[in-house]
Formats: C-alpha cells, sequence, structure tokens
C-alpha cells in the first residue's frame, strides 16, 4: 500500500511537495555546514548524506549508525552516533513545519 | 502492479499501423506523390547531415543557420551557392529551406523562398518545397489559421492545387502541437474547396480527438464527414473508437460500437476483438476476456500474440493463474512464441497468489526457452519477492538489475526500501534510494519522500516492537 500512498503525497498534496523542494533561509549551523544561505530539505539531505559518504562516517561494524565528526555534530544535536533511520526527521528539525 | 498494462497499451497502435497495409486504396499514389508522403524526416534528416562535417568534395557549413535573421540566410545562401561546386537539387534547397524555417518566422521564410528563387533560376519550388512551410505554419500556436491560409493560397498561386498529402502534412503538423481544433476546421475547408482527407489521415484525426475531446465531439466530427462529405468510418476508425471508449471503461458503449460496425458491413477482426478483451482484462473480468476468446473462435479469427498475452494478463490479475497457465501452453500448441510480456504477465498472477517462487523459476524457464527478460519482469519479480518476505532473493536479483543498469519502478522501489527496512537493514536501504536516483528511476523527490515515509513508519513499528 506505501507505494500508492507516496504517489498520493506527491500528486494530491503539492504542499507536501513544496516542503521538500522549497528553498529556505537556513539558520546559521546550517549554513556553515551546507555554505550556502538557502537549501531546501531535499538538497539538505543529500548534502548530508554525501558528506557521510564521502567521509566514511558509517559505522564499519553496523552500516546503520554514522559516527559523527565534529561538523556533523554541530546539526545532528551534537549526538556522537546518529541511526541512519534516523537522518531524515533530524535533518527536518531544521527546517520550518508545514502549516496544519 | 508492475507496468503491464502499459506494454499491452503500446500493443494497440502497433495493430493499428499493421492494419494499414492491406486497406491502402487500390489506386496507389504516383511515385513522387510517395516521395513527399513524410517529407519532414527525410529532410531534417538531410538537414542533420548538412551540419555535420561531410566528407572532401561535398562542400557543407557546419552550423548551418546561427541567427533567424533574414539578411544572414540570405548571405549564407549565396556563399553557398557561390562556392559549391558539385550541382544543387531540390533536397538541398528544401532542407536549406527547411532548416531555415524552423528558426524563423513564417513571413521570413517565405521572403527567403522568393529571394532563393530570384538568386538562382534553375531552382523551381516543387510541392515538397511548400509542405516545408506548409507544416512550419501549422507549428506555430497562433490562434488562427491565417498563416496556413497564406501557405495554401502561396501554394495554390504557383499552380500546386492541395491534395491529400496537403491536407495529411497539415492535419499532423496541427496535431502535433494540440491544435485538434484548427485541425478539424482546415479538414473540413479543404475538402470543401480542394482535397478530402484519406482514411490514414482521418483515422488519424480520430485518434487524436479521442485522446482529448469528449466522445460526442468525436461522433460529431465523425458524422459530419459522413454527411458533408461521404467518407465513412473504416474497420481502423471502429478499432479506435472502441480502444477509445475501452480505455474509459465503458464498456457498453464498445458493445454497441461492435454491433454499429457489423451493421456497416464489416467484420470484426483480430484487432477489435483484441481491444475488446483488453477492455475487460483491465477491469479483471477474466470471464469476459474467455468469453471474447471464444468468440473469435467461433467466428474464425485466429488469435495472435497480442490476444493471449491480453488473456494471460487478464487472468493474472483477476487472480485466475491456473488458466493462465493452461492458455500458455494453447498458445505454445497453436505455433506462437510466449514474449517477455507473456511471461511477466503470468509472474505478474503467481506473485499475487504468493508464488514468488515460482516466478522466480518461470525466470529460469523464459530463459532456457531463449526469451530475455526485461525491466518489467525483473520489476515483477522483485515486487513479488519482497511481498513475499523472500527479501534474500530479492537482494540477488535487484543486483542483477543493477548490473544490467536496469531502472527500478515506483512500486518495486518501495516495496523493496520497506522490505529491507523492516529487516532492520536501513543502510542497505539507503543504497537502493543512491541507485535509483543514480540511475534515474525516479524522480529524487519521489525517491526520497518514500525513504522518508518508509524510515517514519519504522520508527512507529519500532515503538510498537514490530520491527527489528
Amino acid at each position: 500500500m506505501l507505494p500508492h500512498k507516496v504517489k498520493k503525497a506527491v500528486t494530491d498534496n503539492p504542499k507536501k511537495l513544496a516542503n521538500l523542494i522549497d528553498l529556505v533561509n537556513l539558520p546559521s549551523t546550517l549554513r556553515e555546514f551546507v555554505g550556502q544561505s538557502q537549501i531546501s530539505r531535499l538538497g539538505c539531505f543529500m548534502r548530508v548524506w554525501s558528506y557521510i559518504k564521502t567521509n566514511n562516517l558509517q559505522d564499519p561494524n553496523n552500516k546503520n549508525v554514522v559516527n559523527c565528526d565534529e561538523k556533523l555534530k554541530s546539526i545532528l544535536l551534537g549526538k556522537p552516533q546518529v541511526d541512519l533511520a534516523e537522518l531524515p526527521s533530524l535533518i527536518k528539525l531544521h527546517f520550518p513545519k508545514e502549516p496544519k | 502492479m508492475g507496468k503491464i498494462p502499459i506494454s499491452l497499451r503500446s500493443a494497440i497502435p502497433k495493430t493499428a499501423k499493421m492494419k494499414k497495409p492491406p486497406l491502402v486504396p487500390a489506386a496507389s499514389p504516383s511515385p513522387s506523390e510517395k516521395s513527399c508522403h513524410f517529407p519532414k524526416k527525410k529532410l531534417s534528416e538531410l538537414a542533420e547531415k548538412t551540419k555535420l562535417p561531410v566528407s572532401p568534395g561535398t562542400h557543407q557549413q557546419k552550423p548551418l543557420f546561427k541567427s533567424p535573421e533574414l539578411d544572414d540566410a540570405k548571405k549564407l545562401f549565396h556563399s553557398v551557392i557561390s562556392t559549391t561546386r558539385a550541382p544543387l537539387d531540390l533536397r538541398f534547397h528544401n532542407s536549406f529551406l527547411q532548416s531555415y524555417a524552423s528558426i524563423s518566422t513564417i513571413d521570413n521564410s517565405i521572403s527567403l523562398l522568393h529571394h532563393m528563387v530570384k538568386a538562382l533560376p534553375s531552382f523551381t519550388p516543387e510541392r515538397s518545397t511548400y509542405h516545408i512551410l506548409l507544416s512550419q505554419s501549422c507549428r506555430i500556436t497562433a490562434s488562427s489559421l491565417s498563416p496556413v491560409h497564406q501557405i495554401l493560397n502561396l501554394m495554390v498561386n504557383n499552380g500546386f492545387e492541395p491534395n491529400q498529402v496537403t491536407v495529411d502534412i497539415a492535419v499532423r503538423s496541427l496535431c502535433s502541437v494540440g491544435r485538434e481544433d484548427d485541425a478539424v476546421e482546415l479538414v473540413k475547408e479543404l475538402s470543401l474547396k480542394h482535397s478530402k482527407p484519406d482514411t490514414y489521415t482521418y483515422n488519424f484525426l480520430v485518434k487524436c480527438l479521442c485522446k482529448c475531446k469528449a466522445l460526442s465531439t468525436v461522433y460529431n466530427f465523425i458524422d459530419e464527414m459522413r454527411s458533408s462529405f461521404d467518407i465513412k468510418p473504416d474497420l481502423v476508425t471502429y478499432t479506435i473508437l472502441i480502444d477509445n471508449v475501452c480505455n474509459s471503461k465503458n464498456l457498453r458503449e464498445a458493445t454497441r460500437l461492435v454491433g454499429i460496425l457489423r451493421e456497416c458491413g464489416f467484420k470484426p477482426d483480430c484487432f477489435v476483438y483484441n481491444t475488446i478483451m483488453k477492455g475487460y482484462c483491465v477491469l479483471s473480468r477474466g470471464s469476459e476476456a474467455i468469453e471474447v476468446y471464444k468468440k473469435m473462435k467461433e467466428e474464425g479469427v485466429e488469435p495472435d500474440l497480442v490476444t493471449y498475452n491480453t488473456l494471460i494478463f487478464g487472468l493474472s490479475k483477476s487472480g485466475r493463474v491456473t488458466e493462465a497457465k493452461k492458455y500458455l501452453k494453447i498458445m505454445v500448441e497453436s505455433g506462437l512464441f510466449p514474449d517477455a510480456v507473456t511471461y511477466t504477465s503470468l509472474m505478474n498472477g503467481m506473485c499475487r497468489k504468493g508464488d514468488a517462487l515460482g516466478a522466480l523459476g518461470l525466470l529460469a524457464e523464459m530463459e532456457e526457452k531463449g526469451c530475455s527478460p526485461n525491466s518489467c519482469t525483473y520489476n515483477t519479480l522483485l515486487h513479488g519477492l519482497c511481498k513475499g518476505r523472500l527479501l534474500e532473493k530479492g537482494i540477488e536479483l535487484y543486483l542483477v538489475m543493477k548490473e544490467g543498469g536496469m531502472k527500478l519502478e515506483t512500486a518495486s522501489y518501495a516495496t523493496f526500501v520497506r522490505a529491507l527496512c523492516r529487516e532492520g537493514r536501513v543502510a542497505d536501504a539507503y543504497e537502493v534510494f543512491d541507485y535509483a536516483v543514480e540511475s534515474k528511476s525516479l524522480a529524487d523527490v519521489a525517491a526520497y519522500s518514500t525513504l522518508e515515509s518508509t524510515l517514519k513508519w519504522l520508527k512507529k513499528a519500532r515503538e510498537q516492537g514490530l520491527a527489528v
């Protein structure tokens, strides 16, 4: 049922889509990390994920866990370790909530 | 599940094309007319060639036109005719004009043509030359037909009465930019003054109208053409109409149309039956699809590959795999070779029944018989294996797909990501996400939304102790 749901979310809910791809003015912490003042939530996720990959931050014993370096810690609530599963929700915290 | 309906759908235009040859009117067009029937394609190919650096001897410019300015075009024309040693023929002039017309306005193109005639007395514009301008004038998205009339008048004044080819080019060009209403208007006008459309043009227009207009508009057009110009719908027209109503799930209308075509003295052929059968199959009405098959047999119409593919797809879709397998057997016995569509439909049905392993076995069987699976086959299997909780097999299959550079479909991607997350293999899910984005299987947004909502679901499931 999930694909149907997602399809519905994307087509029937332009607001949800906009929430993903609209450029947002970033708070200073995030601005430092991405090196630009505006980015979309999707773009930000891609940046963080590719940062993790290029710097080999996934725990070698458990790929599902990311060992944060200082730079990553600064944007992920200062956690030393982050589960990949919670990455999207942690990034979401920096972005304004969608109006109900 | 899967993309089978689309691949089946693609069978319809093909059949319509295949049907054409026997329907060619006895009086075949003269060779010259034939050669200019599809000038657009030939000329654009030619124009393409002229842009490339060609072998020595045939001197040409690399980019033919840089600006839509008339003066530049004139200069270019002069430089070409003064430097070329090889004699220039009509083809060259036509492609020269075509290249210019494609980036400039109609008025400038007409001026260029006049200029070319004046500068080079050996060049006499042919019907095909005017057709280039006509095609361009139809492609501009103007609100009126006046540029088209301008070209038609130019043609008539130069002794070229618009013929069926002219009508065809105008209609196809107009429809290619969504000006169906203008096409209808022009066809009526040309039928009155110059030439009626031939069956291909007529059917093409009917098909275009079916795609974007209400059924009543299409019927009005058909009635008007019949009453005013004595152009009657033929079997292809009815097939197009039946396909259209079947696609909008109006099977009662389809049945009515079959009655009408019989009244008109036509005998439904394989294509008509296939179309109706597809209508039933899309609605998962397997019994009716079998009825159509039986009717075909009764009427002495030999079922073809599309018939069996449709039937097997329909039966699989409505959960009647055993019967579907039976028809696969009958199909092979009657000398037809099942293709990727046949096998994929059957796999789809088996997966739906929960027999994903059986479907996987069918993959080996089809490859053994020399039928190569396509990306739809793999997606169907991946989806089925993940649904059937055979994740390891699914991963194996995914690796094969990845190696072959195959794209993931929305449904199989989502199911796969979900299955991976359920097993706590989030990093692998991220890897699949990367592949989906990299291979351009899905838009970034769609791929990410799926991943995000799956992870959200995972969090909930973990809280409830349902997932690792």
